[in-house]
């Protein structure tokens, strides 16, 4: 029984559901169908870069944007065709997600977090401001996707799309993390002095682990565009980043697992509090705090010791330096994470 | 020869095409309504910034609803409305409209604030051809082009915007200055405004942006002023208007102001501005003929509070309800076997009709025009009363 | 024409008015910067935690005024201390439910989240309670809202209120750590937990009123810029964001950089404004922080040496 629970078969048998949903279900659950798989692509990326790369980058959502953002102007400005503007979107948002790893070589910890937290809000500001290409803060919609002369229409096509790049971007990140590439991240996380003595190079990683997680943003972006069939700064403000964060944390952080199911989890929660409604952003805040309160290392640490998992690598179990239990004196603490 | 072949070949198939729509128009589609109820939905925030112009418009509709229901319902059928949050945002909103259409299954929708967010859903209005009455967006590309199943009771950003310049130069301006917040809510204005003075072959003497939330506008103001402008077109909530009007009674400076129905409640106005006379030259647009404090809306305020303990008749409640009632006289009009067609038509054919809020009868000119609202009146403090001076007739 | 009628109309604001004028505005937006910042340092040199929900104090501290203030008719000044009562009270709450059970074994993000999930909470909480009418709420002015002549320049007597109130709080938030014990042990825990906790202070106490202390500023600071805001629930975050901006600016470790922070961010702003474009405005604040964390990363005044390892 616990064999047949392997995450790895959990994974299998989530995307044989999800692959059946557009046949069975109506509109909107194939619609809420089609952001867990979003979700999904999102988690995992930013849970390269802050769960095994100890990275605390707060730009993900601005990543998230770039790439909506840059598939849709490329349809709109040059009527570039999606197959094309979807791959191009995620490289934009990769590229600048690359950028922001210069920073990182200078800081870390909060600091890391407040000059990525400047950069996505200053993205924002860009996206809401440069009226001549990105249609300033009214949005704009992208054209309605072909998919002839497959016979599919735009949802459909696009939850086959969406259904894709998901399988492939968290096949590639279980390999990705297993290989010598996680075991750099991690040693990059625990201790970026002892990574270097091991003979990793911090410039390449983390360069590395930007770039990853900004093509996953990027390419989850391109496709968000696609499914909403509209493209505002709105979507990518600070409350999406925290959406990002929570899928990351309530899942578990340095597990792929752990983000896929943090993933459907938000979603689906988010979908359910719809019955709070006034007091809606009472019931996200109150299930924010409860899973971070209750359930600190995530859904995923649970099942962990209720169905004997064992992940490749998973988090440091026990106190880390990164608690703000005991600041030690500024000048000779490692910054957190 | 083959222009003729393929002359008639598109014949053929524009026939085929009218015989497919005409079934389509026949099969009568009346999701959502049962012998004894029908079910309306409504998106807005109903948390969130933005929270007023979603939950208390809902309420406002409900207490229409709850009125129409207490007298017995329309064609024997009482009116549910059911709710869901859009966030103010894209997703959310597509979210709640899916929800509605296919899950809820409602029979039409009414509401939407938040003109982004309006705008994403408008493709899936008209694919799940469910019938859908705005009653606070503003955005022009909601209903414009027209869409078969979406009309607006609200006053649309390009109205408003024609009628602030308007306004303005009837009342002799000559260098007219603009002050926006740049968000979706104000580029939903703000670029209507600009095409409105390119219409009229001038341009601003200034164009200058603020936040929604500032706390200062002293930038703003002295750059206005420097530029001698003597009137200000204002697309800001109440809050930067505010914060502008006390600046500039600060500088010195004393134009004439131009707002429009985001400043909505001029008692409440004039206590966020906060100094005495600084509203002598404030004009503004209402969507309501009435303040809530009017004597003529004492009736909804009792209605407000016994349905909802605890609050006090908002101008927000009453676009709600001028978007209810019309669309409770649709529903009439839409006869005993009520479908979405048919209410779509009812809908079509409303002329002059008077509701309790709005300043000017509800006329919606379908097919051309879904834009049912088209009088914007102008409100002004007179002796300390907000006081509705006359409605702009657009030239 | 219209070029030489622009020409003649910029006359209306000589270039030494604008100057003095935008230096004005910009003190008196920082002096409200450096305010919410003073509460932000003082939570984060002790706890190394950015407190998220900050900016909700804020707006707790200003309803709660407005509440003893406006509706139950308790003079001014008593409404002003019980309102930072209150607030220092919300503060500890916070402690108690988003920081103390996490700060043994959490990381960082995860500290964070609960606060931004207590940040929703405490709007939410604030829309039921405050906000049927769906207005910002007018906080009824405290002297004559005329503007008066001074220094040469009109300024709204408020404004004088908000500055002079702004340096007795700051002036008191030195004395208090220079003078009282509870000050002490604060600056002793901020500085080693572990050798205060050796020498019997009880850290976790100090914690919890640090963040009391942090919301009581940020209260404070709410009751004296009411009149000034408006007051809605989600006035918080605008300023929270933007103290966060004045405190990193100034090191997010010392107090006298929040306040040099807030300051410099608050000119720089209305400079950026009135000079280049009123478009800067809301952005300037987000350059400023890239640029300084790329290029003084210890900030203005920041206490720490080296942060890399």
């Amino acid at each position: 029984m616990r064999r047949l629970l392997s995450p790895r078969n959990l994974i299998f048998a989530l995307f044989v559901t999800l692959a059946v949903v557009p046949f069975l279900a109506n509109k909107y659950y194939v619609f809420i169908a089609n952001l867990v798989l979003l979700y999904m692509i999102l988690a995992v990326g930013l849970n390269l870069l802050i769960g095994y790369a100890g990275q605390l980058a707060f730009a993900n959502a601005a990543m998230f944007g770039i790439g909506a953002y840059g598939a849709g102007l490329l349809q709109a400005h040059f009527g570039v065709p999606y197959w094309l503007a979807l791959p191009s979107g995620a490289l934009i948002a990769m590229v600048s997600g690359t950028v922001m790893a210069l920073p990182a070589l200078r800081l870390s910890g909060i600091y890391l977090a407040l000059v990525t937290l400047a950069f996505a809000q200053f993205t924002l500001w860009v996206m809401s401001h440069w009226d001549t290409v990105t249609f300033g803060a009214g949005g704009f919609s992208p054209p309605r996707i072909d998919f002839g002369p497959l016979p599919l229409t735009q949802p459909n096509g696009m939850y086959l799309l969406s259904w894709l790049a998901a399988a492939g971007l968290i096949w590639f990140a279980w390999n990705a993390m297993g290989s010598r590439i996680g075991r750099a991240f991690v040693a990059m996380r625990d201790g970026e002095i002892a990574a270097q003595a091991l003979g990793i190079d911090l410039l390449r990683y983390k360069a590395l682990a930007f770039a990853l997680s900004g093509f996953y943003a990027g390419t989850a972006g391109a496709l968000y565009g696609g499914v909403l069939g509209f493209v505002g700064p709105e979507g990518f403000d600070l409350l999406q980043m925290v959406l990002h964060k929570a899928a990351v944390v309530m899942g578990g952080l340095g597990s792929i697992m752990g983000s896929i199911i943090g993933a459907v989890i938000l979603v689906v929660l988010l979908e359910v509090i719809r019955e709070f409604k006034a007091t809606m952003e009472i019931a996200f805040g109150g299930l924010l705090l409860a899973f971070v309160l209750f359930q600190p290392r995530g859904i995923v640490d649970l099942l962990r010791r209720k169905l004997g998992w064992d992940e490749r690598l998973h988090y440091k179990a026990g106190p880390d330096q990164t608690a703000p239990s005991e600041p030690t004196p500024a000048a000779t603490r490692k910054p957190a994470e | 020869m083959t222009a003729t072949k393929h002359g008639l070949l598109a014949a053929t198939a524009g026939l085929c095409v009218a015989a497919l729509l005409g079934v389509a128009a026949a099969r009568a589609d009346s999701t959502g309504v049962t012998q004894s109820e029908i079910k309306i939905g409504a998106i807005g925030p109903l948390s969130g910034p933005i929270y007023m112009w979603g939950k208390l418009a809902m309420n406002g509709v409900e207490a229409v609803f709850a009125e129409v229901n207490a007298q017995g319902g329309i064609h024997g059928r009482k009116l549910v409305l059911v709710r869901e949050d859009d966030d103010c945002k894209p997703e959310r909103a597509i979210g709640a409209i899916k929800k509605l259409a296919y899950d809820h299954k409602v029979f039409a929708v009414v509401g939407g604030a938040c003109s982004n967010a309006t705008l994403a859903v408008r493709p899936e209005l008209e694919a799940a051809k469910i019938p859908m009455v705005v009653n606070s967006a503003v955005a022009d590309g909601i209903t414009n082009p027209v869409a078969a199943n979406i009309f607006t009771t609200q006053l649309t950003a390009s109205v408003e915007s024609r009628a602030q310049l308007q306004f303005a130069m009837e009342r002799g301006a000559k260098n007219i200055a603009i002050v926006a917040q740049h968000d979706a809510w104000g580029m939903a204005r703000y670029t209507p405004l600009l095409e409105a003075f390119k219409a009229k072959g001038i341009t601003p003497v200034a164009d200058e942006e603020i936040q929604a939330e500032p706390n200062d506008a002293t930038a703003q103001i002295l750059r206005i002023k420097g530029k001698g402008a003597d009137s200000i077109i204002l697309v800001t909530y109440p809050k930067a208007g505010a914060i502008l009007v006390r600046d500039a009674l600060k500088l010195g400076f004393k134009p004439l102001w131009v707002g429009q129905t985001a400043i909505n409640d001029m008692d409440v106005f004039q206590k966020q501005v906060g100094l005495p006379g600084a509203l002598d030259n404030f004009f503004t647009i209402t969507a309501t003929r009435y303040q809530p404090t009017d004597p003529e809306m004492a009736e909804w305020s009792k209605r407000i509070k016994a349905l909802f303990p605890g609050d006090e008749l908002s101008v927000f409640n009453l676009n709600g309800i001028g978007s209810a009632q019309v669309m409770v006289e649709a529903l009439k009009n839409a006869g005993k076997d009520l479908t979405r067609e048919a209410f779509l038509q009812a809908m079509g054919k409303i002329k002059n009709f008077k509701t309790d809020v709005y300043p000017g009868p509800i006329t919606c000119n379908a097919p051309t025009s879904h834009q049912c609202n088209q009088s914007p009146a102008w409100i002004q403090i007179q002796d300390g009363k907000p006081t509705v001076i006359g409605v702009t007739t657009l030239n | 024409m219209e070029a030489g009628g622009a020409g003649r109309r910029r006359q209306q604001v000589s270039q030494m008015e604008m100057f003095s004028y935008l230096i004005a505005a910009g003190l008196t937006t920082g002096a409200l910067y450096a305010l919410v910042a003073l509460g932000l340092v003082v939570v984060f040199k002790a706890t190394q935690v950015v407190n998220f929900a900050h900016g909700e104090m804020f707006m707790f501290g200003g309803f709660f005024a407005y509440s003893f203030h406006a509706m139950l008719g308790v003079p001014y000044v008593l409404s002003l201390f019980m309102a930072v009562a209150c607030a220092f009270a919300i503060g500890i709450v916070t402690d108690r439910i988003a920081f103390r059970p996490l700060m043994r074994s959490q990381t960082l993000v995860s500290v964070l989240l609960a606060m931004v999930g207590l940040s929703f909470i405490f709007k939410g909480i604030a829309r039921s309670a405050w906000g049927s009418s769906g207005h910002h709420i007018a906080f009824p002015p405290l002297i004559s809202p005329e503007p008066i002549m001074f220094l040469g320049l009109m300024v709204m007597s408020q404004e004088l209120v908000v500055m002079g109130a702004a340096v007795v709080v700051m002036v008191a938030f030195a004395l208090f750590f220079k003078l009282t014990r509870a000050g002490k042990f604060m600056q002793a825990t901020a500085n080693n937990p572990k050798a205060a906790t050796l020498v019997g202070i009880r850290v976790d106490r100090v914690y919890m009123y640090t963040f009391g202390v942090g919301a009581a500023v940020a209260g404070a600071a709410a009751v004296l810029m009411a009149p000034i805001t408006l007051l809605s629930p989600d006035i918080g975050f605008v300023l929270f964001v933007k103290g966060f901006a004045a405190a990193v600016l100034g090191g997010l470790t010392s107090i006298p950089g929040a306040i040099a922070g807030g300051i410099v961010l608050g000119l720089l702003e209305k400079m950026a404004a009135g000079y280049i474009h009123t478009g800067l405005e809301e952005v300037s604040a987000f350059v400023v922080i890239m640029f300084a964390m790329v290029f003084l990363p210890t900030g203005l005044f920041g206490l720490r040496g080296v942060r890399r390892v």
